[in-house]
């Protein structure tokens, strides 16, 4: 029929009533559903840039083969040497995609002021290379905030002896910008050695577990005081474009290895437990959500459609009897009921965008589990979830009706027309 | 449009049961009829005569628990239930007590629908909706609700979309049923007039024995028999 989708528009303007409850069901979970994805998706972005960025985590890291595993035990045998470092940073270098490479060397000891000692953990990195993995850290919107001023840290090229020490290690020392400390680690022969450094900044690490122990040390600092010149125990690697994360890590990890290096390459969320179980849990809380809307927009679809068709079971007969295939009721009442399906949910999408504005208008602020400071409540748009949403509810919202719909056209066309 | 004379419909040894829990019901015992073509038919009886379920067999929309149906020179039994659908719908219009108008259709696209559902182009079932509107007096009214309209208009408009697809034959089921004499009396000279203009078939139902003088033929059904079938001078 040509004209089906008027005739079932129509059909849904008849009991205007009824067909606005379900309209606005659909709607209301539509956006419930939206609005969730959106902040899940804020969240996840938050937590790929803290780790990417903020952590210093870069995209890729590059070790040699058993490093995480072994390497603390032995760090000495699975560290690169200086001219694995340079070799592979010389490799690297004209790769499409990559913009940063960055000799890391992580160690840890006792850090005093002169009074009071306490351990540390500290990752010797460029100072050059700090800039460059931060920028991008922050969308405009968390800048505008100011909630991540507390997170900076900054280390001296000229300096090499200036470090960011984690706030909470900084309040334990009674440390102040331009204060000295001392720091005591061994050397890769086992030898201890000792450095004074300079509080260059104090940091928020944003996790309470390690705010109280953490530092950024520049990469001279750590190398010399590991007895470790021109070496490193992993390079960091920073792309253009996060979504060829993946892709990189095997197309250089193919290359490195024909080269002949022992290597491995790990990615930025096989590094980050965290983003790993955030992730993890806010899937399962959204299909939870996602289950149960659902089921409610099937239930009240159905529902509506049900009595629908029985209201109309009379039409129905005169519709058959005129010469209407019993093929052609399921698919005037299925149109109706994804007609219904989609406005509900292009409304929905409607109501999100508005509540979305809403929200990021208000610099709403909040405190995550294991988090130092608060962080904006910001709503994002996802795309790829709220197109799946539109989609699955539209052909279940459409289903919803064949059985009411079915029912009806295998009904014999005397009895139909007799229905009161 | 048939040849005036030549049997569209034969019925032959026509049995209806119905099953009411345990009890079955003959409400046709075996009926046999032949509708010649351009006939203007009444069946008539009282309650219970099985006026209606004749009138559903002949209009293909019930089957009868043994007889035959010829619908022309097709053996209905041997159709699936799309081709008898599509068969109906080409073959047959009807006119029902209640209208039957979709409500929310006006007047012209309630007229339209059943040449929609024959796939007809819109401009087309447009074209030919408004020329039948035009022919039962309606033209004015095209654009109208059902529920704006009058009984009589309503069934003017019911007589339309019978006739838009240009059927064979017309069953009209009490179509008079719920009307006030005067418009029964427009409704029946209506249909007449159709049958005379446009040489279509009208096989109807009614209690009203006045509407009686208009016809060619009537059948007085009792107690699903055929008692008298008259053909009028």
């Amino acid at each position: 029929m040509k004209n089906l989708f008027k005739l079932a528009l129509r059909g849904l303007m008849r009991n205007r009533r009824r067909s606005m409850v379900t309209l606005l069901a659909i709607a209301f979970g539509f956006a419930a559903i939206v609005l969730f994805a959106g902040y899940t998706h804020n969240v996840y972005d938050g937590l790929a840039r803290q780790s990417i960025h903020g952590e210093l985590l870069g995209h890729l890291t590059l070790s040699k083969r058993g490093m995480r595993k072994e390497g603390k035990l032995d760090p000495e045998r699975y560290m690169l040497t200086a001219s694995e470092v340079s070799s592979i940073a010389k490799a690297l270098k004209d790769e499409p995609h990559v913009v940063l490479v960055a000799p890391r060397l992580g160690l840890s000891g006792l850090i005093s002021n002169g009074r009071a000692s306490t351990i540390f953990i500290a990752e010797g990195i460029e100072p050059a290379a700090v800039v460059r993995l931060r920028a991008g850290s922050l969308t405009e919107q968390e800048k505008k905030s100011g909630m991540f001023e507390s997170m900076k840290m900054r280390l001296d090229p000229e300096h090499p002896e200036v470090a960011s020490l984690s706030s909470g290690l900084v309040e334990m020392l009674h440390l102040s910008v331009g204060g000295q400390a001392v720091v005591l680690a061994n050397t890769l022969t086992g030898q201890a050695n000792a450095l004074d450094i300079t509080l260059g900044q104090g940091f928020n690490t944003g996790n309470a577990n390690s705010n109280d122990k953490f530092a950024f040390v520049s990469l001279d600092l750590a190398r010399t005081l590991l007895d470790a010149e021109g070496r490193a125990d992993r390079l960091t690697i920073l792309l253009d474009d996060v979504n060829q994360t993946g892709a990189m890590r095997d197309a250089l990890l193919a290359k490195l290895n024909k080269a002949g290096f022992d290597i491995e390459i790990q990615t930025w969320q096989e590094l980050s437990d965290f983003y790993t179980q955030v992730h993890g849990m806010f899937d399962m809380i959204f299909g939870f959500i996602f289950s149960i809307v659902l089921t409610v927009v099937v239930m009240s679809v159905a529902n509506s459609m049900g009595m629908t068709v029985i209201e109309r079971t009379r039409e129905i007969g005169t519709l058959r009897a005129i010469g209407l295939k019993r093929g052609g009721v399921v698919r005037l009442f299925t149109t109706e009921s994804m007609l219904l399906t989609l406005i509900g949910c292009a409304t929905g999408l409607l109501i999100a965008l508005g509540v979305r504005w809403g929200i990021n208008m208000a610099n709403i602020s909040y405190t995550p589990p294991n988090s130092p400071s608060p962080v904006p409540l910001l709503v994002d748009m996802d795309i790829g979830r709220t197109l799946f949403t539109f989609a699955l509810m539209g052909a279940v919202g459409t289903l919803a009706a064949y059985l009411p719909a079915r029912r009806a056209a295998q009904k014999d066309i005397i009895d139909a027309l007799g229905h009161v | 449009m048939s040849e005036q004379g030549a049997a569209i419909l034969k019925l032959r040894n026509i049995r209806r049961r119905f099953m009411l829990g345990e009890t079955s019901i003959d409400a046709l015992h075996s009926v046999s009829l032949d509708i010649q073509a351009g006939e203007f038919l009444a069946v008539w009886g009282p309650s219970g005569s099985g006026k209606s379920t004749l009138m559903n067999i002949i209009g293909l929309i019930d089957a009868p628990t043994d007889g035959e149906v010829h619908f022309g020179e097709q053996d209905t039994r041997v159709l699936a239930d799309d081709e008898l659908t599509e068969f109906r719908g080409r073959k047959i219009g009807f006119v029902f007590q209640n209208f039957n108008l979709v409500p929310v259709l006006s007047a012209l696209e309630n007229v339209m629908l059943p040449l929609q559902i024959q796939g007809v182009a819109v401009h087309e079932a447009r074209k030919r909706a408004a020329a039948a509107l035009q022919d039962v007096g309606l033209a004015k009214f095209g654009n109208s609700l059902p529920d704006k309209l009058s009984g009589g208009q309503r069934q003017r408009v019911a007589i339309a979309r019978a006739l838009v697809v240009e059927p064979s034959l017309v069953i009209a089921d009490e179509p008079t049923a719920n009307l006030d004499s005067e418009n029964s009396r427009m409704v029946v000279e209506l249909m007449r007039e159709m049958n005379r203009s446009k040489g279509v078939t009208f096989v109807f139902t009614t209690h009203d024995p006045r509407l009686l003088d208009h016809v060619d033929r009537k059948i007085l059904l009792r107690d699903g028999n055929i008692v008298s079938d008259e053909v009028m001078a």
